[in-house]
């Protein structure tokens, strides 16, 4: 059973729906983000966990208990903030054992507890100081020591990363994973930057309109994506709108006007509503040769602009069905105007809703 | 233009102050050490061995810790519900509160008079209810002074404390909720320490303001004397302006004292606030 469902919930501001009839299930010791352009519900969602926002309706049960209700204080959740939230006027080992001295916790225990922890997130040493004496890096690893010095059931990151610099994010992100899997503690992870999301988690929800349009591996959302939001969203920029679609000698025919195409049967085309295909720039291949091979189908098409990408050149490419952008290794480029033919392999074409 | 000739801007500003007040506040302060041309501290002995004089200082020193104490109880809560408000509504209130200030402080007394008199409308009021069976004696007591003093100065440490309030991140008092604090425990953790800078400045303004306040004391004091209308007693009634000087010094002296304690306070509750 999942140790954390969110089930049929709903949450409105001024009868403005931020979630509706929302489900979400994690399973215990997961590592899952929520993924998202701004506004799609995801820090909605993390503070509903949280308990700093109440349902309209539906049921949030944890562990097999109904939390629905249960105010913040008495979740033992460990939330990260964005702002980090350290408290100014403590020093770090104060921050730290803020949490542990609420729950009454003997002072030598605290002692323990606190050095521990810190040593975890390599801080030991660090105690005296305070959050202003601290770069933006230790502070949110002083942030993450206080959450999971509580020894919570549950961890919660609001975008955690996103006030730091790139080097720093990437350290961060990975330290992150290692803490969270040595303790094994379930966490929920929210975030707009997608590959901090793809690279530290087991599951990746990503959300739009406060639904979640997909919930799956990273890898498989990375192939697969199921709806053309999430293709976009992660780099599927070619479209085509097919009209029909065919089951034909274990393979998926599919037409548009007079253009006949064929996709290989793969998770990426299972979904049988499925008409519009997606293809990355880095899948499709422009030739100027005539090709005959099965395992591609064929548009023609011109070259409507060619940019120097450093390692590649960048094609937009003009043709019946409209703009196709492909990304090419070569030489000497193609030039504006050129005759080419468009190549587009059976088995990386995804059909989504 | 050179850095140096900035400091041109200061002098305008400087020369005042010091003609009009660094110079009569020496002069003042000196005055009170030398009588008929020698160096005498008699004025001092007189002040602090008579008992009506100690009583009129007592007096107004616990009038002025009282009324702090209640300024920093009525304000603070106030003030935490005013700094979680809207832009708009936080303007409104901001405004009402700061009202008291914006009337003349006799007229303010006045009413208070009117209110708290023996006949005023708190007695005729609690008299009708049937809640007692003769009239308090408020007007003219310690008593009316403070509430006097309460109203006019609770609106400085309302503003004080809305302006460091506001600049808390709301985020700690999540933080401190989410490792098992109730929503009366991150208050007393998280904002209370954090607003003790606002509220250092916002207790020295109403401690020293209540220490020279003279209208209010004199209005609704009646025979009460504290330490602003005993100066002015001493002054413009008694023509005695030595003894006059020595209890403007004294004024002087306590109110440094008080600054001083205050901030020593603030770096012990506060180290890195």
């Amino acid at each position: 059973m999942a140790l954390l469902t969110l089930d049929n919930v709903s949450v409105a501001y001024d009868n403005q729906y931020i979630l509706k009839n929302f489900h979400l299930n994690i399973e215990k010791g997961q590592l899952i983000s929520l993924l998202g352009p701004s506004g799609c519900g995801k820090t909605t969602t993390l503070r509903l966990i949280a308990g700093f926002l109440e349902a309209k309706d539906g049921r949030f049960l944890f562990d097999g208990k109904d939390y629905t209700r249960v105010p913040v204080n008495k979740r033992n959740f460990g939330f990260v903030f964005q702002s980090y939230a350290l408290f100014p006027h403590l020093s770090v080992f104060d921050n730290v054992a803020f949490g542990l001295r609420l729950r009454k916790v003997d002072e030598t225990e605290v002692k323990k507890r606190v050095q521990q922890i810190l040593d975890v997130v390599s801080l030991g040493g660090f105690e005296k100081r305070f959050p202003k004496e601290l770069s933006g890096g230790q502070r949110q690893r002083v942030a993450i020591a206080r959450a999971l010095v509580i020894q919570p059931d549950l961890l919660l990151f609001d975008e955690p990363l996103s006030n730091l610099d790139a080097n720093l994010r990437i350290n961060m992100r990975v330290e992150i994973r290692r803490i969270q899997q040595e303790l094994g503690i379930t966490t929920v992870y929210v975030s707009h930057d997608q590959e901090e999301c793809f690279s530290i988690s087991d599951q990746v929800a990503i959300m739009n309109k406060g639904i979640i349009e997909q919930l799956d591996d990273p890898a498989t959302i990375f192939k697969y994506p199921k709806t053309e939001f999430i293709a976009r969203f992660i780099g599927f920029t070619n479209f085509i709108d097919f009209a029909e679609r065919t089951e034909q000698d274990g393979e998926i025919g599919l037409r548009v006007g007079d253009h006949h195409f064929v996709a290989s049967k793969n998770p990426g085309t299972a979904n049988p509503a499925g008409k519009k295909c997606a293809m990355r720039p880095d899948d499709l291949l422009v030739t100027t040769e005539e090709v005959v091979d099965q395992n591609m189908n064929q548009l023609k098409g011109s070259v409507k602009v060619s940019t120097f990408l450093g390692r590649s050149y960048q094609y937009v490419v003009e043709t019946e069905l409209g703009d196709f952008t492909v990304n090419q290794e070569m030489e000497t480029p193609y030039k504006t105007g050129q005759k080419v033919n468009l190549l587009f392999p059976k088995d990386k074409m995804v059909l989504v809703d | 233009m050179k850095k140096k000739g900035l400091y041109l801007l200061l002098l305008p500003g400087v020369l005042f102050l010091t003609l009009f007040m660094v110079i009569p506040i020496v002069l003042t302060i000196a005055s009170t050490f030398y009588q008929e041309g020698s160096f005498t501290l008699q004025g001092y002995f007189q002040f602090l061995t008579d008992k009506y004089f100690m009583k009129i200082l007592l007096t107004t020193l616990q009038v002025s810790i009282v009324t702090t104490i209640a300024c920093i109880l009525l304000g603070f809560p106030a003030a935490y519900y005013i700094s979680k408000l809207g832009p708009r509504k936080k303007g409104i209130l901001l405004a009402l509160a700061i009202f008291p200030l914006l009337t003349s402080s006799v007229v303010r007394s006045f009413s208070w008079m009117i209110i708290l008199g023996k006949k005023g409308l708190l007695n005729s009021s609690l008299l009708s209810m049937g809640l007692i069976d003769k009239p308090l004696e408020i007007l003219y007591t310690p008593t009316a002074m403070m509430i006097g003093l309460i109203h006019l100065f609770l609106p400085l440490i309302i503003i004080t404390l809305v302006g460091v309030m506001e600049n808390i991140d709301p985020d700690l008092i999540k933080a401190a909720e989410s490792l098992g604090a109730s929503k009366f425990t991150a208050f007393r953790k998280v904002i209370v320490p954090l607003s003790v800078p606002g509220l250092i400045i916002g207790s020295i303004l109403v401690f020293v303001g209540s220490l020279t306040a003279y209208t209010t004391p004199a209005l609704l004091g009646g025979k009460q004397r504290v330490i602003s209308t005993f100066l002015y007693q001493n002054a413009i009634t008694l023509n005695d302006w030595y003894m006059a000087s020595v209890i403007a010094t004294i004024m002087i002296v306590i109110t440094f004292v008080v600054i001083y304690v205050m901030n020593k306070l603030a770096t012990k509750l506060n180290p890195k606030g």
